[in-house]
This record gives C-alpha cells, structure tokens and sequence, in this order.
C-alpha cells in the first residue's frame, strides 16, 4: 500500500518534471519548434483551404472544411510521430551519459518516479504542441464539416500516439547505453507502426482481395492490421465508411486468421470503433513499455541479485591480512 | 558507523574486490587509498546502494546496506568521481531539485539550497548556471548536493581529482568542517599527502584486498618498520659532517646515515633509544642543534604495502 502511494505521489509530485520543464523551456529551441510546429500546421490548413474554396466544383463551405482539418490532423500526427522519438530517446541514457543518474538512484526517487517523470516531461511539450494548435484547428471548425466529437477524438488518437512512442523511446532510452542508439530504434519502431502496419495491411487486404475475387468481385477488404494504424484510426474517425465498427471477437478473427470464406468475421458481444482498437492497443504497450522501462532502471540499484545472504555463508572467506 | 566485511564482487571472471574488511568509526574522515582499478569505486558504490555485493556484508549505521538500501539512502550522501551538471539550471534550483529528490518538504528547500550555498563559499554563484561554473565550484556544489538532506555519512569518491591547488584547498577546508559538524566521513583518492591532513582513520585497497586499515598513526606505525631521524647540526660544515656521520656508523641500531647539505638523515632500528644516539653525539662533543624523529608518510606507507601485495 505504501509502495502504491509512494508511486502515486511520485507522479503527481515528481521533482524530475519541475526540472525537466524548466531547462526545456530555457532553450531557444523550445518557442523555435513550437512557432515552426504552428507554420506547418496552419500553412497545410491554409493551401487546402485555397485548394479546395478555387476548385472548379466549388463544393460546399463544409467540405471544405471537412478536407482542411483532415488534411491539418493527419499532418499533425505525423509531426507528433516525429517529435515523440527525438524528445524521449535520450531521457535515460542522457542521464547515463552525463552521469547524473547514480545520482538520483541514489535519491529517495522510486524507479517509476524516475521514468515516470521523465515520460511526462517530454510529453509534457508535445502536449503543449497539440494544445497550442488548438485555435488553428478551431478556425478550421468554423467551416462546418466536422462535429465536436471528431475534434476530440482526433486529437485524443494524437496525443495518445505520441504518449505510446514516447513510452517505447524512453523504454530504449533505459535499455540502451547510448542515445543515439535509443533514438535510432525508437525511430525504426515508429516507421514499423506507422508506415509498417499500412504496409503490412496493405498486402494482407490486397491478398483476402484476390482470394474472395472469385466469390463476390474484385473489393476493398480492410485487414486487421490497419486498425493498429494510428493514421487509419484518424480516417476511421474522419470518414467512418472507411471502416467498420466490429466486435472484439470479429477483430481478433480478422486479425489472426483472416476474413472467413462467407465474406463476415464472427459477431457477438459489443461493438467496437475502429479507432479503439488503436489507442487501446497503443495503452496496453505504453503499460508494457513503461514497466520495462521502470524494471530496467531498478536493476541499475542492482539489489535482490545476490545469490544468499552473507548471515547463511560459511566462515570460508579469508580473514583481513593487517587491519 | 560504516562496516564492511569480507565484501567480494566479480564482473564476469573479473575479481573487482577478493576480500574488503573495514570499519569507519562515527564522526571519523576515512583515506580510502589504493592504485586505480584497485576496488575503491566499487566498493564505495555498494556502499552507496548502487551495486550489490556478491558476499560479504556492508551496513551503515547499523543497517545492511542489502536488506534496506532505501534507509541508507537517507543516511548517505553520495559524490561520485565525475560531476554530471544538468544543462540550464542555476546552482540555486539544482539544490533544490535535488532536495526535492531526497524528500526535503517544499517550503524548506529555498532555504537549504542557500544555507548550503553558503557553506560552499558558491552563495555569490547561486543564480550561476551550472554548466558554466568551473570544476572547482562545480566540485563544491557536488559536495552541497551530497548534504542536502544532512546525511550523517558521506561518501565521496576522489572529491578533489583535477582540481588546482586552491580548489584542493578549498575542499579540503570544506570537508574538515563537515566533520566539525558531526558528518562521517569516507573519502576515496591517491593523492596521499592531502589524505593525510585530512584524514583521522585509513584503509588501505590494492587488487580488491585491504592491505591495512584502521587509525592513521597505527596503520603508519604498524607498517613503516624502523625510524628516520633528522640531525642538525650547530656547525653544519663537511668536515662535521663527516665527522657525525662516522660516529653514528659506529652505532649498531644506526642502518643507514644520508649526508645532506645542511643535515643529515639517519634511519635507525625499532631498538635504539634515540636519548642514547644524542647521548652518544653529545659525549663525543657534537654540538647538536635539533635531534627529531621525522614521520613515516603516507606515501611510503602505501608503497610498502602495494609492493608487498605485488611481491
């Protein structure tokens, strides 16, 4: 019980966050990104929003709309898969390589609070990011095309993905020496996320495809895979007909064995979005990450290793030679 | 306050410490000497909780460092032999992140960070980014950080290694009075004669074996067989000189006499009484200016007993 508040006072008041956020907004870097992070954003929402108003159909104000926030939320969650990495690789092994983890190891700071801290820290800017590109999500919301509740879970989809490639980043950060090496692999990790699982989807739909060809016609077939994809939880929320809601039952079914000979997974229990799929996926491995991460900086304490205690062994060891 | 006993730690097939026995009294500065690679660190990082020893047993005040490594992590304050700054931090908010991380309630760190500033001579320094300060201050601010809970035990790991002679002296001044303020202390280093000013109690490490330890003057007296004696003389001339030194060859206890410019240096057996030597010169009218035992140092301690382990 004690170890459970302990833990749960380390993340509401952890020391390593204060810091964290502190030097990290010292630097020229932190208002440069963001100010840079906003252009990009706005700059995609604006050209779509030129794009569509001169198109020669001129559609209608809501679709419009509808095109620049799509277009300003998938561009958003690649920037997110790009700044998680690089802001939590090093949060570990930067401590290790400027020899300041001995130091808090040495502190009343738990392990969990030591990852913890510096999970939240890094998130803590790419929640900043996603909150300071708000308004210009807001003005596109002005335009009519997409609901309050697509707004939300957009960028729930996003902050989620960034807080689940942060955990795996700070996991190589606790399990690597180097930073460079927990920021290569964290960013090799998030390619097979997300451009892999398009892939992999891809070719899997493609191949279900050619195989119920001869039954129903050439058609679309979305595999399991995709619904891993964090880019395809944002379609599945912006343009529900991309994919169907499905049990858990029928997603686990679609997953491992693939779409049955009669064209539907198996039914039963209740529904689930697309894009639930996605960030509970995403949940569970963050959890996992993170609890690696934590076992990996207890170990550095090195204590429970011993073989027995010194009480149970034999008087074998030699005594003092002059003390 | 700090025992350890027959400590033993391998890396793989590498023995880092085969037999580690000491005790540190309360209050008491601890020299823990020995070559590099000899098991100082890894001695020191067991002790600070951050390794575990594969035998043996090492408690601070009174607990095994083992079975209840978070309460001695509230005794100890750990420096390691390198001092990692954290970028953009003042030397003011590092103290009190580090408070913070040892458990000091928020509305007192302020007021420790400052206090501690000012016991390191950094309190001009306290809006200082850390990164900027030089290794002698950022020395000092690493043994603030290593107090900023007040831990009874300090263990500190070659603290004045790449210093210069001010910075030494500085710390040297710091550490003595922290043991004025009650603090044990353990200080690992090879830098022998600033270990011997500084230090009440000594230990001895060479291949991960104790060579010796205990109290300074004992482990010196136990080790250094035999005296040396510093002779001057009130008519430093050659010829008086050589005169002396043939009288003090004739002494049997004398084994061997060095002729220096204005003195001389005589190395003499446990067994002679030096009131009988300077009875000896003063019968055969050798005007004696100053007769005096000069004592054994560190360094000869260290190496008689680093070249007994090798031999």
């Amino acid at each position: 019980m004690t170890s459970l508040w302990r833990r749960f006072a380390d993340g509401v008041e952890n020391p390593i966050v204060v810091k964290e956020g502190i030097s990290r907004m010292r630097t020229w870097r932190a208002p440069v990104v963001a100010t840079i992070y906003l252009a990009l954003i706005g700059g995609v929402g604006y050209a779509w929003l030129n794009i569509g108003a001169f198109d020669s159909y001129h559609p209608a104000a809501a679709q419009v709309g509808q095109q620049a926030f799509s277009a300003m939320t998938f561009f958003q969650l690649a920037l997110v898969c790009l700044f998680s990495p690089a802001l939590a690789a090093g949060a570990i092994s930067g401590e290790r390589e400027r020899q300041t983890l001995d130091v808090l190891l040495v502190s009343r700071v738990t392990a969990f609070g030591i990852v913890w801290g510096k999970l939240v820290a890094s998130m803590a800017y790419v929640l900043l990011l996603v909150l300071t590109a708000l308004p210009l999500f807001a003005a596109v919301f002005l335009f009519g095309g997409v609901d309050f509740q697509q707004l939300v879970l957009t960028q729930l989809i996003t902050v989620t993905t960034g807080l689940f490639l942060g955990s795996i980043a700070v996991f190589y950060s606790a399990l690597f020496q180097r930073s460079l090496a927990a920021t290569v692999t964290s960013y090799a990790t998030t390619f097979v996320y997300a451009v892999g699982t398009a892939l992999v989807g891809l070719i899997v739909g493609a191949t279900e495809s050619i195989r119920q060809a001869s039954v129903a016609g050439p058609q679309f077939v979305v595999a399991g895979e995709w619904y891993l994809n964090p880019f395809f939880a944002l379609a599945s929320v912006l343009f529900p007909s991309v994919a169907p809601r499905t049990t858990l039952r029928g997603y686990l079914q679609v997953l491992f064995f693939g779409l049955p000979s009669s064209g539907s997974p198996a039914v039963g229990g209740p529904q689930v979005e697309p894009w639930a799929v996605c960030i509970s996926f995403e949940a569970v491995l963050a959890v996992a990450a993170i609890s690696a991460a934590v076992l990996l900086v207890r170990g550095r304490r090195a204590f429970g290793s011993r073989r027995r205690p010194a009480a149970a062994l034999p008087a074998e060891a030699p005594s003092a030679e002059a003390t | 306050m700090i025992s350890v006993e027959h400590l033993q730690k391998s890396y793989g097939r590498r023995v880092a410490l085969e037999e580690v026995t000491f005790t540190v009294p309360k209050g008491e500065i601890f020299g823990f000497v020995g070559p590099n690679g000899a098991g100082k660190t890894t001695t020191i990082r067991i002790l600070a909780t951050l390794s575990s020893a594969d035998q043996g047993e090492a408690t601070i005040g009174g607990i095994p460092v083992h079975e209840d490594p978070a309460e001695v992590r509230t005794l100890i304050g750990y420096m390691p032999d390198f001092f990692g700054v954290y970028d953009r931090l003042t030397s003011a908010e590092y103290l009190e992140f580090y408070a913070a991380c040892h458990g000091v309630p928020r509305r007192k760190r302020r007021a420790v960070a400052l206090e501690l500033l000012e016991l390191v001579d950094l309190s001009d320094r306290r809006d200082i980014q850390v990164d900027t300060l030089s290794r002698g201050m950022k020395q000092r601010l690493g043994l603030a950080r290593a107090l900023v809970h007040d831990p009874a035990v300090l263990l500190l790991d070659e603290p004045a290694s790449g210093l210069d002679p001010r910075a030494r002296i500085e710390m040297k001044e710091l550490i003595r009075e922290l043991r004025r303020m009650g603090k044990t202390i353990l200080i690992s280093s090879h830098i022998l004669p600033e270990l011997e000013e500084l230090c009440t109690w000594v230990g001895f490490i060479d291949g991960g074996r104790m060579a010796a330890s205990g109290p300074m003057a004992e482990v010196r007296d136990a080790v250094v067989s035999g005296r040396r004696l510093r002779i001057e003389l009130a008519d430093p001339s050659e010829e008086e000189l050589v005169r002396v030194e043939e009288i003090l060859r004739s002494d049997e206890g004398v084994l061997e006499v060095a002729r220096l410019p204005d003195h001389l240096e005589v190395a003499v057996s446990e067994r002679v009484v030096d009131d009988d030597l300077l009875a000896l010169l003063v019968g055969r009218k050798v005007r004696v200016r100053s007769f005096a035992v000069i004592p054994g140092d560190l360094s000869e301690v260290f190496m008689r007993l680093t070249r007994d382990e090798r031999s």
